[in-house]
């Protein structure tokens, strides 16, 4: 029996519109004379904005992701990638793009659109490599900015780090009015990293919406949510529609709307899900579970700080602090700084920061399990997660894993991981529900 | 009180019943592709063989990879929370349960009264469970039985990469082509399946003491090498194979009782 | 001839015991080949490269995701079972994302006096790349001396790089005995030397590689008829591999692994600032491809170095799951094989099973052989 209201979310088409609109933008740039570029879901994307207002970037993970849950295509993706001789066992969302690359078929349809330029950043092993690839086989620009100066705690007092990465940016901007011929603004840069800033902070603090019992949203929905921080954390439209979705969901709490109808059991995930597989959350429901997020929702864009009280809530941004940003340089090294505190960059250099992260969601939002998936398909998000386990364990959070991948179907055995989850649910003393 | 718990596994379907705590029957058969014929037949067998109403069994619990197709289980139970109600119920002292079958290994740490406080699923690779070593019998062209003797023969150590059965398979064909003797390739075997578990088993903790179940409970090659790389003696229940089945039956009548004490009624008997 | 790195490579932790013992001083592992030595050296502390055993373990899988390297998870194995319980510190070069757990995990689990994670650029061909090293590496300095509680003046790294360099010279005169068409000794043997030198002290390694290199024109054993092979890959130290394919009838000649060639390949150059130096040594030197960004300069050193050495052909050598080398792996070999190289590839764990190895390397060779006919 339903113990809470439920509703879809009211913002929920528009969110599917932006999303289509986004990849249709982007395809059909250079018919409007717009510039295209391609590179990861991390990659300063407020650099580019610079070049003006006709500018659409393509990020590889989003789009593999998109790829992954069509099986099909996917299964194809993969195949061709393979059929060149790639290792089965490199980034799943790599493979996937490459194989929609190399068959030069479009998720979206249409062949592949070859890019202006490529612009990523380097935390993860495959980051720059991916785009090493891409460039070559499409022969394109590419630029790449080197990112890995260690965690932001030691990053906050140490002023060359930041400069390292701003020399970068510098030099990528050349390189950008190089390749396109264009002239760069630097207002629109400005606007841009504001909007970076502003989104990113918002969607941490949608998610700080989700310590709410019952919660207002469960990990699945917000999977479709979180999206458009690694579309275009910079883009104007994405950072409105975030202060919407905010609104909408304090809303959600005010009128007691939950997001499951019975809820009993709040678990946390961490990496990306099987996406061919997300029917594994609606399978939670049935023991009146559900995922309020993992620090991979809440920080692979949204940004956090440790509040006064010893809260986690989002990141004050430059602009509420009063931060004057009058030129290049300045935006540079504002975003640089802003970025280094990502959550989801921090275990890159030490999994115990990590650890202390997902102890702190699991206790401030009410968490009674920990279900984490070992993700074989990225290493980056999988890194030190034995550690993590280790660590949560010792904190006296149930823990469980499950192996699987991200973006790779034939790694990810569905009847295994529900059993799994059965015998979670059973040391949790969960019984599925009475279907009435 | 008559109890009844079923493990339905991907090759037996295994039955065994419980009358006031006490083992009094015990059954199995193929489990074959209509699980749902066959435990029906399974359970119709075993009442008329031990000559027991249907309506003297107050409850029945499945579990096992085909738990589902048990259509008159009032309760579906998962193989891990059964072989830790077992052999707690075996052993009260049981800190860790390895239970390693033909598709794949499990471990354990059991608290309380047998709760399950943490567990440990090797994953899709076979090199830690039964079927590995039936692949690597038929290699060395001998009996699953026999590569667990000759296994005891040797006292060799001849490192062998369990991380993947199929490249366990072609170390395998390696040391046949050196002229290994098969006695020492059948101890590398089991040596490599043995790492694999205790591996997987540290992942929620090696501690004392540990009862081993499962169908590799029987293969005495195995237990040599796991008892070797644990330092330790495992313990072994009677019918290692008849565990989740009996844990399976415990949960039955523990849930019987509760669900009496709840409604108010007693019980028969 | 070569006993002496023979005995180094297979006790080295006797070796670096006793080392200790003799010289008072402190040893510190080191968990990538990007780690500066020369500012240890200068420090008097000895410089352990940290690698695996080749044992198959069962005490990993609870700190490391099966999916990483099987090279480090052997190594963090090391660490686990109290291998290397003598060293005093230990610090790792920012280079792959596998490594940095197991040193991360090593950490946590196996407590030292000194740790040290060294952030390193992970573009090196990028011009941003020494000017931030530079920086990184004076933290480092400083946090070497205060763990020694010895400020380094200028003579200290003068001489901490004299003694690197001198050590990367002897190894180069080793490798110029394997250019001629005569190789004067085996890849088993230059395996020992390189893999040794990277723990054994520098002074005392390179008098003993004096001492083989003043002999070896002399030497009558010879190495001149097997195929020409060049190794390239992931890390490696496997010397019953390379044991194998020399039995098998190659001699390796050169290489372009973390444990060969890249280790010792470049000098460190005489600079006023010497911190500076050393940074441009190691942003200079032979890339990592998990560094190798964003132009590639890995293919074309790789490329002259076959060609300097006359191979053959080449053997790819991939760890398992070793995603640096596995981005790198198809370009690569194309690239090779473009320019007339031949390549086999194999995939590495933490033990190889030999005889498959050798079936193929015995059907690699006999294809080059047939080439040769024509
Ligand atoms: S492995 Fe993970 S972190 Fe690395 S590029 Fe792929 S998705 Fe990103
Ligand atoms: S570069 Fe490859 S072999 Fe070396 S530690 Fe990293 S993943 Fe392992």
């Amino acid at each position: 029996m339903a113990v809470h209201k439920t509703a879809p979310l009211k913002c929920w088409k528009k969110a599917k519109e932006l999303r289509e609109q986004y990849y249709r933008d982007y395809a059909s740039a250079h018919e409007r004379g717009g510039i295209r570029w391609t590179g990861g879901a991390w990659s300063f994307d407020a650099i580019p904005y610079g070049l003006g207002d006709d500018v659409y970037p393509l990020t590889g993970e989003p789009y593999a992701a998109s790829i992954a849950f069509n099986r099909e295509f996917s299964l194809e993706c993969l195949e061709a990638t393979e059929a060149k001789g790639w290792a089965r066992d490199l980034c799943s969302y790599m493979r996937n793009y490459w194989g929609s690359m190399y068959l030069n078929r479009f998720l979206f349809g249409g062949p592949y659109p070859k890019p202006n330029f490529g612009f990523q950043d380097h935390i993860c092993c495959s980051h720059a490599k991916w785009y090493q690839v891409v460039s070559e086989h499409e022969d394109f620009p590419y630029f790449s900015i080197d990112v890995s100066v260690g965690p932001y705690e030691e990053v906050r007092d140490d002023p060359h780090k930041i400069r390292y990465i701003v020399d970068q940016m510098h030099e990528a901007i050349e390189f950008m009015e190089q390749v396109t011929g264009r002239e760069y603004d630097d207002e629109k840069l400005i606007e841009a990293v504001k909007n970076d800033c502003r989104s990113t902070s918002t969607w941490a603090k949608i998610c700080e919406l989700n310590k709410h019992v019952p919660a207002p949203l469960e990990e699945k929905t917000m999977y479709s949510l979180y999206v458009f921080g690694t579309l275009s954390k910079a883009k104007k439209e994405f950072a409105d529609f975030y202060d919407e979705l905010y609104d909408e969901v304090r809303e959600r709490i005010e009128q007691g709307i939950a997001a499951i109808p019975d809820e009993r059991c709040r678990l946390m995930s961490d990496t990306q899900p099987p996406w061919g597989f997300l029917k594994l959350f609606r399978y939670l429901e049935t023991y009146g579970a559900l995922s309020i997020g993992s620090l991979y929702t809440f920080g692979l864009i949204g940004n956090w700080e440790t509040k006064p009280d010893g809260s986690w809530g989002a990141r004050t941004t430059p602009m509420e602090l009063g931060v004057e940003i009058d030129s290049r340089d300045k935006a540079l090294e504002v975003l640089s700084e802003w970025t280094l505190s990502r959550p989801e960059w921090q275990h890159f250099y030490d999994p115990t920061l990590k650890t202390k992260m997902m102890a702190q969601i699991a206790k401030e939002w009410h968490v009674d399990g920990v279900m984490l998936h070992l993700n074989r398909g990225c290493e980056g998000l999988s890194c030190g997660i034995m550690q993590n386990r280790n660590g949560l364990v010792d904190t006296g959070l149930p823990v469980m894993t499950f192996e699987g991948n991200m973006g790779d179907e034939r790694e990810f055995d569905m009847g295994r991981t529900t059993t799994r989850i059965e015998s979670f649910m059973e040391t949790l003393g969960l019984q599925p529900l009475e279907t009435a | 009180m008559i109890t009844i718990g079923v493990d339905v596994g991907a090759k037996n379907a295994k039955l065994l019943v419980l009358r006031d705590g006490e083992i009094v029957g015990k059954k199995s058969r193929e489990s074959g592709f209509d699980q749902e014929t066959v435990t029906n037949e399974l359970l119709a067998a075993t009442l008329a063989e031990f000559g027991i109403d249907r309506d003297e069994v107050t409850g029945i619990c499945s579990t096992g990879a085909g738990r589902k197709a048990v259509q008159y289980a009032g309760d579906k139970i998962t193989e891990v929370t059964a072989a830790a109600r077992a052999c707690f119920e075996l052993y009260p002292d049981t800190k860790t349960v390895i239970d390693v079958g033909a598709e794949e290994g499990r471990a354990i740490r059991s608290g309380e009264r047998g709760k399950v406080e943490d567990f440990a699923i090797n994953e899709k690779c076979a090199a830690g469970s039964g079927a590995f070593t039936e692949a690597m019998a038929r290699a060395l062209e001998v009996s699953v039985d026999e590569l667990g003797r000759i296994s005891l023969k040797s006292d060799a150590s001849v490192p062998m990469n369990a991380q993947c059965a199929v490249f366990a398979e072609s170390e395998v064909i390696s040391l046949l082509h050196a002229r290994t003797p098969k006695q020492d390739i059948a101890k590398a075997i089991h040596d490599a399946i043995a790492s694999r578990i205790v591996s997987m088993t540290r992942r929620v903790g090696l501690n004392k003491p540990v009862v081993l179940v499962g169908g590799m409970a029987r293969n005495v090659g195995f237990i040599h090498s796991l008892n070797t790389a644990m330092q330790d003696e495992v313990r072994i229940p009677d019918a290692p194979e008849m565990i989740a089945a009996y844990g399976a039956a415990l949960v039955a009548a523990e849930r019987a009782v509760v669900a009496a004490t709840e409604t108010g009624a007693s019980g028969p008997g | 001839m070569f006993s002496q790195f023979e005995t180094w490579y297979r006790d080295r932790h006797d070796y670096a015991r006793r080392w200790k013992e003799r010289t008072g001083g402190k040893v510190f592992g080191c968990f990538c080949s990007y780690v500066p030595e020369e500012i240890l050296v200068a420090a008097d502390i000895l410089p352990v490269r940290v690698l695996g055993n080749h044992e198959p373990q069962d005490v990993t899988e609870q700190h490391l995701f099966g999916m990483f390297c099987p090279f480090c998870r052997d190594v963090l194995a090391q660490g686990l079972k109290g291998r290397y319980e003598y060293l005093d510190g230990i610090t790792i070069a920012q280079s792959c994302i596998h490594l940095r757990q197991t040193y991360r995990s090593w950490e946590e689990n196996v407590p030292h006096d000194f740790t040290y994670y060294l952030p390193h650029p992970m573009h090196v061909a990028s011009p941003h790349a020494v000017p931030y090293l530079y920086e990184e590496l004076k933290k480092f300095r400083a946090a070497v001396e205060q763990f020694t509680g010895k400020p380094l003046s200028d003579d200290d790294l003068d001489r901490g790089i004299r003694l690197v360099n001198e050590n990367r010279a002897a190894l180069h005169e080793l490798y110029a005995h394997r250019k001629g068409p005569v190789p004067k000794l085996s890849g088993l043997e230059a395996m020992w030397v390189t893999v040794s030198s990277m723990w054994v002290d520098k002074e005392e390694h390179t008098a003993e590689l004096r001492k083989v290199l003043a002999q070896l024109d002399e030497r009558e054993e010879q190495f001149g008829d097997g195929t020409r092979l060049m190794l390239v890959g992931s890390e490696n130290d496997d010397t019953d591999f390379i044991r194998m394919v020399e039995a098998v009838g190659a001699t390796v000649v050169t290489d372009d692994h973390c444990t060969g060639t890249r280790y010792f390949w470049n000098e460190t150059p005489e600079l006023d600032d010497r911190i500076e130096a050393i940074a441009k040594r190691y942003v200079e030197r032979p890339a990592c491809p998990a560094k190798d960004h964003v132009a590639r300069t890995r293919f074309p050193h790789i490329l002259k170095l076959a060609r300097d050495f006359d191979v053959a052909g080449v053997i790819l050598i991939q760890q398992k799951f070793c995603d640096p080398h596995e981005a790198d792996m198809v370009p690569l070999r194309s690239y090779l094989e473009e320019n007339g190289f031949p390549t086999l590839f194999l995939e590495f764990d933490v033990t190889v099973p030999m005889g498959q190895f050798r079936i193929r390397t015995e059907a690699f060779l006999e294809m080059l052989m047939e080439e040769d006919l024509f």
